[in-house]
């Protein structure tokens, strides 16, 4: 399948808040291209792709530091809007009570409470070190080195790992 | 009219002040929703409230308006799903592009769609109480999830049985413990007398050392005052003494076998009523449970968790009784022979209670892990033997061997680490109690010897008894300090097997109404369906389909075909939007009898490790054999069933391991036949079999559709030939509909997707015939 690879002679705008607009060092310009990650969780800056509006596949931006920093910093920013998967910095509080496990949590967005409905489906460790929690509602949060939590903070959770 | 406005949230005076002013006398707020996040992505309250003819949004803590918005400015509203988090987007009349107006977390993201609908609806020209009404639906829907727990409840507005009652765990499961509660009881009185005959021989041992032996009550001639009642001689004495110890000792260890045999019985009858309980819940669990969770962790649950549950039960019931009336006798016995030595003995108590305390709260995590870790090993199990013949056909073998190494390495880690402390608890308890004996010599000893002044006489045969029974005191204090333990285990078995438990049911299973004259109308009217609430997988889907109509569903993969079926067979019942039968609402039927009207055939049917007989009259066994013969002819399936050497006697392998894909299919057809449904779907039927075989499917199922309402899912257009409507799904959507003649003079989709197959099929023939020549 033919896909433009954007490499660092090319320019992305970002045109809308998860729109970027290419314009393609031999003169080629594609508008209204939304990027996504296509390793979300475990390959945050490489693979991207860029989707027009009819979700089909237009560019591919293979390695996010091999792009011109103005570039880079423009998907940066779609994708800071984009992506809202709050990371866990430290684990407030925990109460599992007959059968409801409930997380106050700290993150880099804020301070929220939420419910885990399937504690056993609902908490995945990613290798040894990355943790992806989803609560009721299916927001998704994630902790990408479990050892940067704080003592008290693993504690609180180490049942559930 | 209600002028009550809908919000998400409790709000106080002030607040609900605040909102209300938004609105004036003549047009005010119809609803509010508090959002989660504010415009940068943190986490803040905003607030999107709406009248009759305007959207207004406000930042919650200050009140201040950012947005005013008429409805008749708005050229499109729409929501932009993202990842975790969405927008409410809308484009003003007169400009090109749409701008963000509210900013939300998938918590409210229901309640936001409905207001793009109420303003669509404005638009259509719907009056404010019918947009206002369809509102309302939605927050009730809100509230039929538990704003707690964010478990979906049975009904709207019923309290959440996870979090309103404080039924304790234990109470839960008197139900099982009820039935047995005779040869409990019965056990209880066998323990005890049991236990008071297990307090007799160190009374014995007293009399023996004392009275017989040293002498104490030995008359002038030479002969023992036993027990301070009668006379007789030492040899006597000790035949006496022999005779009851050895009568004390059958007692009641045959009174102890008789208790274990009905204890075990009990206690299988419990296990067996939890795992049938279990078994039949999770049966009813809908496909979304299952999304969610392995079946490797269901299987554990069932077998592991009930017998541990089971065991636990027994436990309470039997053994704290026993225990307890062991303690006090023993307490008050050495308060009798000795108070002094009886306070010593009861030192050790405190240490091994609060040791007790300090171990639970240690040990809980890692019962949660280690039974983490054994699912998990179950789970790659599940997965891979099963899948046996794809490893081999990959020679995945290591890859395969080394995820099931890494997994046990993890429950090996895990199970070792709590192994430190679970023995190093008992050996610090024991510790504890062994000194505490030591102690009773020390004392005791001295007392003997007159060395210390300990209250009261005592003599050597007093302190053998004495230390007798405090070893035996040390038996219900190690038991209680241990019940904790054993408690905390049995709490995430509990845990776990109330997950299941707990979890709703498919709706109305055999409960709801029958009374539905099937015959094959079927209209989806706005269906909306998300499995997580991240993509939308159908999107406003309507569609009408006649009674008797052989309607083919075609699409690219991952269009939405088979979703389509899904929510038909109401796999899943949280869409929005409605799907009805013959004018009634599928949620409102009967599913049990729902379901039996329709039959349907998979792609990969499914067998069980049974007969073939059995497998073509499956779910009913009350078919002839006549029937069943009947159905796979129909079905083109007799005849290879014939050729097999034990006919229809033969069994087959687990998920029906002996029989090509071609004949598996044929079975289901012939399954299918025999159920006599008024609705029939298909799903990608021939997908996965040769020319030749699909033929022969293919004129099975033209056997079975004649006169019924049909629908099938089809990669392959050749299998549509007898369809009178052909449906194009793309990416969510109905994007054609209409008889294949109209679709292909329309030129659109439908007729790529044919010209496209046509010459498939044409370069595979050539190739064929190349191949072959």
């Amino acid at each position: 399948m033919a896909r433009y690879i954007i490499t660092d002679a090319d320019k992305i705008t970002r045109t809308d808040t998860y729109l970027v607009k290419v314009e393609c060092a031999d003169g080629g310009c594609f508008e209204e291209l939304e990027p996504r990650r296509l390793f979300p969780h475990t390959n945050l800056n490489q693979y991207i792709t860029l989707l027009d509006s009819s979700k089909k596949e237009i560019a591919m931006i293979k390695d996010l530091a091999t792009i011109a920093p103005d570039s880079r910093q423009a998907i940066e920013d779609c994708f800071f809007d984009y992506y809202m998967i709050p990371e866990i910095t430290e684990i407030l509080h925990v109460e599992d009570k007959f059968g409801v496990l409930k997380w106050r949590v700290m993150t880099d967005r804020g301070e929220i409470e939420f419910s885990i409905r399937n504690r056993h489906s609902d908490i995945k460790l990613l290798g040894k070190k990355r943790l992806l929690v989803r609560d009721s509602n299916d927001n998704r949060y994630k902790v990408c080195d479990i050892a940067n939590l704080s003592k008290s903070s693993i504690k609180k959770i180490y049942s559930y790992l | 009219m209600d002028s009550t406005i809908h919000i998400n949230k409790h709000l106080t005076n002030a607040e609900l002040q605040n909102i209300e002013k938004l609105g004036s006398p003549d047009n005010p707020v119809r609803f509010a929703i508090v959002g989660d996040i504010s415009a940068d992505g943190k986490y803040s309250h905003s607030t999107l409230v709406a009248t009759a003819d305007e959207l207004i949004v406000t930042d919650y803590s200050t009140g201040d308006v950012t947005e005013r918005i008429a409805f008749s400015d708005i050229d499109e509203i729409f929501s932009k799903r993202m990842y975790g988090n969405a927008f409410i987007r809308v484009r003003l009349k007169g400009e090109d592009k749409p701008k963000n107006i509210f900013r939300y977390t998938f918590s409210i993201s229901a309640l936001c769609d409905s207001v793009i609908l109420y303003v669509n609806n404005y638009k259509a020209g719907d009056s404010v109480e019918s947009r206002v009404e369809a509102i309302a639906a939605a927050y009730e829907k809100q509230l039929s999830v538990c704003p707690k727990c964010g478990r979906t409840l049975s009904a709207p507005g019923v309290k959440c049985i996870n979090c309103e009652g404080k039924k304790k765990i234990v109470a839960r499961l008197v139900k099982y413990i009820k039935p047995e509660l005779p040869i409990l009881i019965i056990s209880v009185i066998i323990s005890i007398v049991t236990t008071v005959l297990a307090l007799l021989p160190p009374f014995m041992t007293q009399t023996l050392v004392d009275d017989v032996l040293g002498g104490d009550n030995v008359t002038a001639n030479g002969d023992v005052h036993l027990f301070g009642i009668f006379t007789t001689t030492v040899v006597n004495s000790l035949i006496i003494i022999g005779v009851v110890l050895t009568a004390t000792y059958v007692i009641r260890f045959g009174m102890g076998a008789i208790r274990g045999y009905y204890l075990r019985k009990a206690g299988d009858r419990i296990v067996k009523d939890l795992r049938d309980d279990v078994y039949e819940h999770a049966q009813h669990l809908s496909m979304r449970f299952y999304d969610k969770t392995s079946t490797g962790s269901v299987i554990n649950r069932i077998s592991g968790d009930s017998a541990t549950l089971q065991a636990f039960m027994l436990r309470i019931t039997q053994e704290v009784v026993v225990q307890f009336f062991k303690m006090v006798g023993i307490i008050v016995i050495m308060l009798i022979m000795n108070p002094t030595l009886a306070i010593f003995s009861l030192i050790p108590v405190p240490f091994v209670a609060i040791g007790s305390r300090i171990f639970s709260k240690k040990i809980a995590p890692f019962y949660r892990r280690i039974w983490r870790r054994n699912s998990a090993v179950s789970s790659v199990l599940t997965d891979t033997i099963p899948g046996i013949r794809v490893i081999k056909s990959f020679t995945n073998e290591k890859n395969s061997t080394k995820i099931f190494v890494d997994k046990t390495q993890e429950w090996y880690e895990t199970d070792y680490k709590a192994g430190k402390i679970l023995n190093a608890y008992p050996a610090i308890v024991n510790f504890f109690v062994s000194m505490g004996s030591v102690v009773i010599w020390m004392l005791g000893g001295l007392a003997v010897c007159g060395a210390t002044n300990v209250s009261g006489d005592i003599s050597v045969g007093l302190l053998v008894s004495f230390i007798s029974y405090a070893a035996m005191f040390y038996e219900p204090i190690n038991f209680f300090a241990n019940l904790n333990d054993s408690y905390q285990n049995f709490l995430s078995s509990a845990e776990r097997i109330f997950d299941i438990l707990d979890a709703e049911p498919e709706h109305d299973f055999g409960k709801g109404n029958k009374d539905v004259n099937m015959r094959g109308a079927i209209e989806f009217k706005n269906v909306t369906f998300s499995f997580d609430r991240t993509k939308k997988v159908l999107k406003n889907v309507s569609l009408k389909i006649e009674p008797g109509d052989i309607v083919g569903i075609v699409g690219t993969t991952g269009s939405g075909k088979s979703t389509l079926i899904n929510l038909f067979l109401r796999y899943y019942d949280h869409y929005q939007g409605r799907i009805y039968v013959d004018g009634v609402d599928i949620r409102k039927i009967d599913m049990e009898y729902f379901r039996s009207q329709i039959g349907f055939v998979q792609q990969e049917p499914m067998m069980f490790h049974d007969t073939i007989f059995n497998n073509i009259a499956y779910g009913n066994e009350a078919y002839s054999v006549d029937d069943v013969i009947h159905a796979a002819d129909i079905a083109n399936a007799h005849e290879f069933i014939a050729r097999q050497p034990d006919g229809y006697d033969s069994v087959l392998g687990e998920r029906g391991v002996g029989l090509s894909g071609g004949e598996r299919q044929r079975l289901s057809i012939a399954r299918a036949v025999l159920k006599n449904p008024s609705i029939l779907v298909f799903d990608e039927a021939t997908a996965s079999v040769d020319s030749e075989t699909e033929h022969l499917i293919q004129e099975a199922i033209e056997h079975l559709i004649s006169g019924r309402t049909t629908i099938m899912i089809a990669h392959r257009l050749s299998t549509l030939s007898k369809a009178n409507k052909i449906v194009v799904v793309d990416n969510g959507r109905i994007i054609e509909c209409g008889t294949p003649e109209d679709l292909m003079e329309k030129k659109g989709k439908y007729y790529k997707l044919v010209q496209i197959q046509s010459m498939a099929d044409k370069v595979n023939r050539q190739k064929a015939e190349e191949h072959f020549e």
